[in-house]
């Protein structure tokens, strides 16, 4: 039997509005998970900055390292004098 | 590694939600009683199943770690209820979405399946409050878990007695003397079953990904700024994922859970998969 002629006969919600039911009950589906997502946006920004910051960190800390380390070594032809 | 693997997982969810939604729409017959209006059912009924297995997984993963004393356990435990109280919301927008539309009432009192699923998710609702009144990290993962496998427990017995009700307005649509559902229904409603199982575990896997990153760059901070450049944690409900966790039991320092220097030395320690 064709489904509309079937829903036709014995409808419990008129076609279109039963399409908005339909409808929001997906919508709800989605907005839950779009706010989830949205959540976890904002955390992953949150850790970007974090890893930024520990880059400069580090790149801070190797520089004040490379430039004592060059302080330390003896001026060339020394040894030879 | 807990991001390993999520790429895959994100397109298989996606293709299978693509494909529940265009069998929901294009193909799955309707219902000679109720019409179009029927195919919330591909919504609302696999997100229930989920939420219910997902409360009986946690309190499985809590008992584990009552058994283990492992920290992994009670962190998978409280996402897993995490997102499932997420679908458990879901699950009773949908219902009420359709009971609205077939019954004329968002909600109804007598009606033993709604009732038991609203039960279920106040029971849960609870969880995060108790772990957010409980500081102390090692007791709020151990009375957390007690929780967690006493609900879950709770959760198969709830569905059974209900079940086992005479229900007034609820139909019985699986394993019923009248025959279930028809082929093409079946096979959408399993279609769209994985699918929402795929999201679940999709979203379990993201949260788990992000708070083991989020561990692994305090470390890393304190590691390379030393013990002032971190900002102490505070009253969380959720689990704060220590290195000493993975010790067994007896041999862990009581007191300094995330600042000892044993910790410090050690650097970032990533939870098992």
């Amino acid at each position: 039997m064709n489904p509309l002629a079937l829903l036709a006969a014995a409808p419990a919600v008129p076609y279109e509005k039963a399409g908005r039911f339909v409808a929001a009950a997906f919508i709800v589906l989605f907005a839950c998970v779009l706010i989830y997502v949205a959540i976890m946006a904002t955390k992953l920004q949150r850790l970007e900055r974090d890893l930024s910051e520990l880059n400069r960190a580090l790149d801070e800390q190797e520089r004040a390292k490379a430039a004592a380390s060059a302080a330390d070594e003896p001026p060339v032809g020394a040894e030879a004098s | 590694m807990y991001g390993k693997g999520l790429r895959a997982l994100t397109l298989a969810t996606l293709v299978a939600l693509t494909a529940t939604f265009a069998l929901v729409v294009f193909w799955a017959p309707n219902d000679a009683d109720q019409g179009f209006i029927q195919k919330i059912f591909y919504v609302h009924v696999p997100v229930a199943i989920v939420t219910l297995v997902a409360y009986v997984v946690g309190g499985i993963f809590a008992f584990k770690q009552l058994r283990t004393d492992d920290r992994k356990w009670d962190v998978r435990s409280y996402v897993v209820i995490h997102i499932a109280l997420i679908f458990n919301v879901v699950g009773l927008l949908t219902g009420a979405i359709w009971a609205k539309a077939s019954w004329g009432h968002w909600w109804v009192w007598d009606e033993p399946t709604l009732v038991s699923f609203l039960i279920v998710f106040l029971l849960y609702a609870t969880y995060q409050p108790l772990r957010f009144s409980i500081e102390d990290p090692e007791r709020q993962a151990r009375y957390a878990s007690v929780f967690a496998v006493i609900a879950g427990a709770f959760v198969p017995l709830n569905f059974m007695a209900v079940r086992m009700a005479s229900s007034l307005v609820h139909p019985r649509t699986f394993a019923t003397a009248e025959g279930g559902l028809p082929g093409e229904m079946m096979f959408v409603f399993l279609v769209s079953l994985v699918a929402m199982s795929l999201l679940f575990w999709l979203l379990v896997k993201y949260e788990i990904t992000q708070k083991n990153v989020t561990w692994q760059i305090r470390a890393l901070r304190r590691r390379l700024l030393g013990d002032d450049a971190v900002a102490p944690i505070g009253r969380s409900a959720a689990p704060t994922i220590a290195p000493e966790a993975a010790k067994p039991l007896g041999q862990r320092p009581r007191v300094s859970y995330e600042n000892s220097p044993e910790a410090r030395s050690r650097g970032p320690e990533e939870i098992a998969t």
